[in-house]
């Protein structure tokens, strides 16, 4: 399951994170590739940078305790964010009493971005590129051989581009080949319920079926941002348990996005609806979306306003389709529901009945506020109305709509 | 907790060398000490799926770690009391032997160059950071001014330097030249903690080492605290005591390891710190992130939302505070609380900060520093003053279960009531004087309006307000749309389309049957440009359809309103002025005409045409404060009502007058106030 999605984690996970991850701290270039060494003669010194002189010799001289640390350090994921400049290390030492002239060679492999930047995912790079490097030392002195510099200064410039632009790089030099590849550190995935309905996201619609692992393969036909994970796993006959953790793998390198089950007794409330507005880019994108018959005139983002904008508490979306007839103006209701969802222009008011009785029974057990209506429905396997009835009846129970 | 530090360590470093004086908890990082039992216990749980693939990668491990922390709650919580570093232990699997203490005192004994900067190293899973300082110790500090414990220091210092403790001891025994010393404070953070986490970090450190750097200069206080920390070490060294009851001892003997530790252990439990060095100096500090978290367990509030809710602050808004009067104190030093009680003695949820302002006898400004201070320390929220009409809704991410402890809290403060009966009614959103009526004592209101205080307090509610955007629904584009789709079907003639054609086509037969019949709204629009003229008035039964639907959606969002007349009476009567303005020729109406004109001229050919078709568009009042506000950028959902009648000094009666007047050019809704949403977590 990992290997499809690792080929095709890298770029959807930069887009994503992209955009949302704020101000704070971004996914952030390489600037920069050095070797830090330890010369018996010279003392610290950097002998081979690309891009060249980005680490100045006055900020080298005050970190260079960092990069070049004392042996307990060694082999240790060091990062240090001084002077501007955060500086992903694995300081190494390599042993051997013929080969070097103080029986040891210490060096340092470092990558360089900017002080803000979010630098966790480097740390595996750099520890696999040193492992490398030591293996290469190891066998023919690559390092520690002065005229060897230049290759070495190749292969930095190599990973550097290649990292930065595709997030893959592998290079061969001599008898070695280099594969080096990005993996982004995300939270992890919220639990997958019954309930919930994947949606793809759109730009991976065109992703070769065979590209993907088995099980995903097996249910990404039923993926339609309708169907909820219950259905899917009948449908495409796989085993509930297997389909959330598919799908849970899939939110996880955001190709899918969860939503709440569709209904047409559902309430929506909006929130930052300007933007609709404020950004052509993205009305444009929602008439597009949105539209019943794409190849006739798009809906005026006047109308999708106003349909959005009458989205409040108390008023379902029936009764919103009732009154302002989205189908006869090109309006595909379902499309617009599942575009301000995944743009978060609404969100899903849900029902959660709450029993507040002294000793619950049966199915009031499930009545404790922290399950919705939705998951008691699916839980259970009555139909809303059903459950709406016994609810009803029941002067146990209150319904809070949050 | 990825907010808890997992230790703070104090490093000096002078001409003679560096040494790591002292630091909380005394377990060494990364020495496991009770931790066979809870890694066993991590291993046999079912590990994160998502961490395979990176078993030799620490801040998977750890990450892992937290989602079991997850799942099994309570025995973790346990653990993490019994052990403050625990995760930090946790993380011990072989790769990291645990840091040595004189492997850390290289590390923060940084060179000169990074003083006065954030200092931050990351070294596997764990990410250490500060603000290293340099002070420089004052020439005599030790003779010249002669405070009795000073001379004392440097008289045993003198002794341990007899007694040939070789090590390389702090003392700082006046040499009669001015001398350079870097202290560095360090918090050790786990490496997951978010970039605002680690800047607040930063501050404290940097705070720490200016209090000390101002104490130094003034009393020579850490020199002699200093000393009497590397004294301590030496001794014990020599008889050979575990390294924890050295640093107990010192933590026993100098004032500022106890400061230090208690800082530790505040930024552990509440987030709040006020701590006094060298009983002279106060320093208060709020880590928001944790502080935060008493009032509403699991929320992440950093700086910079708060930043952002305290840049939308507007003097219409309102305060609530979350604490008793009594523990506000603890977030000021005793200087500034004088303002502080002025505000706090006109403190009122009901009132705006204006009015608290001016009751107070501050200054605005001074009333928003105040504020936003409250707000930071997690003392006080931002709401719109309480009042009858404010329409308010249960928070998407209420704590409402049934075994939140804020059901019993609720009943505890409101004898016996349930907080789900009360709650319940907010399911739709609701004002309080939606929720009283005249026939009930007025006392009632009272606790009602207590009630609604406390769930705002709680975070329960959220106010909702309503907002206005400027959309005309142009007839243009209606018209052009059934028009290209008649013309779409007659290129194509696609089966499925032909009833919804057919329908159109007679509506557009309605029309042109109807032309005639709008010729006073023709006229109304006086000698309109071409293209006014070219778009074609609506047809009636669709125009009549979207009144309705307006009028709804409007009699929704305005709940609390009075009775507004009904629409075709208004639109008689506006019929009837521009009837009457065509008629007559007096000058007045020439002028209004004039009037008219120039005030429409502000709105794009299009939009002109849609508010042309609007009969209240004749009136000269109602135009212009439309023109007003429109000009002022009220009409683009970023101005709630509240805010608008507040600006302008309008009635909220006048102003939903005007917007039912012109509701076919605006869209009404109701939302979240964004500034104030920001403090709610809006998952």
């Amino acid at each position: 399951m990992m290997h499809a999605h690792t080929n095709e984690g890298g770029p959807v996970a930069s887009s994503s994170t992209g955009g949302g991850s704020g101000s704070a701290s971004t996914e952030g270039k390489i600037r920069c590739i050095f070797l830090g060494e330890f010369d018996t003669t010279a003392g610290f010194k950097i002998s081979c940078q690309v891009p060249e002189n980005y680490i100045s010799k006055e900020v080298f001289d005050a970190i260079n305790v960092y990069i070049i640390p004392k042996p307990p350090l060694q082999r240790c994921n060091l990062t240090v964010n001084v002077m501007d400049v955060k500086i992903v290390g694995y300081p190494v030492g390599i042993q051997d009493q013929q080969k070097y002239t103080r029986n040891e060679f210490i060096f340092n492999l470092c990558f360089v971005c900017d002080s803000r930047s979010r630098s966790v995912q480097y740390e595996p790079v750099v520890k696999k590129l040193s492992e490398y490097l030591i293996m290469m030392e190891e066998e023919s002195c690559f390092l520690s051989r002065e005229d060897d510099k230049l290759r070495l200064q190749h292969i930095f410039e190599t990973v550097l581009r290649d990292l930065n632009e595709r997030k893959v790089a592998t290079i061969v030099e001599g008898d070695n080949t280099i594969y080096l590849k990005i993996v982004m550190h995300k939270p992890d995935p919220p639990p997958v319920k019954d309930h919930m309905v994947p949606l793809l996201l759109a730009n991976l619609r065109d992703t070769p079926l065979e590209n993907w692992d088995l099980t995903t393969q097996q249910i990404l036909p039923y993926i339609n941002g309708i169907n909820h994970v219950a259905r899917i796993a009948a449908e495409a006959d796989v085993e509930t348990d297997l389909v959330k953790s598919c799908i849970q793998n899939l939110v996880y390198y955001g190709v899918v996005q969860l939503l709440p089950i569709l209904k047409y007794s559902n309430v929506y409330m909006t929130q930052n609806l300007k933007h609709l507005i404020q950004s052509a880019a993205l009305s444009n994108a929602c008439r597009k979306y949105v539209a019943l018959q794409p190849d006739k005139l798009l809906p005026s983002v006047q109308r999708i306003f106003q349909f959005y904008a009458s989205m409040t508490h108390g008023v379902t979306l029936r009764a919103i389709c009732q009154r302002l007839c989205p189908q006869h103006h090109n309006i595909d209701e379902r499309k617009m529901v599942i575009f301000g969802l995944q743009h978060k222009f609404i969100r899903c008011i849900h029902k959660y009945p709450v029993f507040t009785g002294s000793v619950p029974s049966a199915r009031q057990k499930m009545y404790t506020g922290l399950i919705s209506f939705d998951e008691i429905c699916c839980k259970t396997g009555l139909s809303p109305y059903t459950i709406e009835k016994d609810i009803e009846k029941d002067t146990n129970v209150t319904v809070i709509w949050k | 907790m990825e907010v808890n530090p997992l230790a703070v360590i104090l490093v000096y470093y002078d001409s003679k060398g560096d040494r790591l004086l002292y630091r909380y908890p005394y377990q060494p990082l990364g020495q496991t000490l009770k931790l066979e039992e809870p890694r066993e216990e991590l291993n046999n749980k079912k590990r994160n799926p998502f961490a395979v693939a990176h078993t030799d990668d620490l801040l998977q491990t750890a990450n892992s770690q937290s989602q079991s922390q997850n799942h099994h709650h309570q025995q973790q919580q346990q653990q993490q009391q019994q052990g403050q570093a625990q995760p930090v232990q946790g993380q011990g699997q072989g790769q990291l032997k645990g840091f040595a203490d004189h492997v850390l005192s290289t590390l923060f004994a940084v060179k000169p160059q990074l003083c006065h900067q954030k200092f931050e190293l990351k070294l596997n899973d764990v990410r250490f950071v500060s603000h290293p300082t340099m002070i420089s110790v004052l020439p005599g500090t030790g003779t010249g001014t002669g405070s009795g414990s000073t001379a004392a220091a440097s008289q045993t210092l003198a002794a341990a330097a007899n007694s040939n403790t070789t090590s390389s001891s702090s003392n700082t025994v006046a040499l009669g030249k001015k001398q350079q010393m870097v202290i560095n404070i360090v918090f050790a953070l786990h490496a997951q903690a978010s970039y605002s986490i680690v800047k607040c970090y930063h501050e404290l450190s940097k705070r720490l080492g200016l209090a000390l750097k101002f104490e130094e200069q003034r009393s020579g206080y850490l020199t002699e605290q200093l000393a009497q920390m590397a004294r301590t070490h030496d001794e014990q060294q020599q008889e050979q005591q575990p390294l924890e009851r050295i640093l107990e001892l010192i933590a026993e003997r100098c004032s500022l390891a106890q400061a230090l530790k208690s800082i530790c252990n505040d930024l552990c439990t509440t987030g709040l710190l006020s701590t006094t060095l060298n009983q002279n100096l106060t320093l208060t500090f709020c880590l928001p992130a944790k502080a935060h978290q008493l009032h509403k367990k699991g929320s992440m509030v950093d700086p910079e939302t708060i930043d952002r809710c305290l840049r939308a602050l507007k003097p219409y808004h309102g305060m609530l505070l979350l604490v008793d009067f009594a523990e506000l104190l603890d977030c000021v030093p005793p200087t500034g609380a004088r303002m502080l009680w002025q505000l706090v003695d006109a403190y009122n949820p009901l009132i705006s900060l204006q009015s608290m302002a001016s009751n107070a006898d501050l200054s605005i400004e001074h009333v928003y520093k105040l504020v936003s201070h409250l707000v930071y320390w997690a003392k006080a929220t931002i709401i719109y003053p309480l009042c009858e009409t404010n329409v308010y809704v249960i928070a998407p991410d209420a704590p409402l279960h049934t075994r939140s402890h804020l059901v019993e809290k609720f009943s505890a403060r409101f004898a016996g009531l349930s907080l789900f009966e009360v709650i319940c009614d907010f399911s739709l959103p609701t004002s309080i004087g939606h929720l009283t009526t005249p026939l009930q004592q007025p006392a009632r209101q009272g606790i009602l309006a207590q009630m609604v205080l406390w769930m705002l307090q709680h975070h329960l509610l959220m106010q909702l307000h309503t907002y206005v955007q400027f959309m005309p629904s142009d007839a243009d584009d209606e018209f052009g749309d059934s028009a290209s789709c008649a013309q779409a079907s007659n290129l194509t003639e696609e089966e499925h389309d032909q009833d919804e054609d057919e329908e159109e086509e007679e509506e557009e037969q309605q029309q042109h049957q109807q032309q005639p019949d709008e010729d006073v709204d023709q006229l109304a629009h006086g000698g309109g440009s071409m293209l006014s003229m070219s778009s074609q008035p609506l047809p009636v039964p669709r125009n009549a359809q979207r009144r309705g639907l307006a009028e709804d959606q409007y009699s929704l969002a305005s709940d609390n309103i009075v009775v507004q007349p009904s629409s075709s009476h208004k639109s008689n009567f506006s019929m009837t002025a521009s009837l009457s303005t065509d008629n007559c020729d007096s000058l007045d109406s020439i002028e209004d005409e004039q009037k008219l004109k120039e005030l429409l001229q502000v709105f794009s050919d299009a939009d002109r045409a849609a508010i042309r078709r609007i009969p209240a568009s004749t009136n000269v009042d109602d135009l212009s404060l439309l023109v007003k506000l429109y000009q002022m950028g009220y009409f683009k959902s970023e101005h709630h009502l509240e805010e608008i009648m507040y600006f302008e000094n309008l009635r909220r009666s006048q102003l939903l007058q005007l917007l039912d007047k012109f509701r076919d050019v605006l869209i009404i809704y109701e939302t979240e106030d964004p500034a104030i949403a920001s403090m709610y977590n809006n998952k």
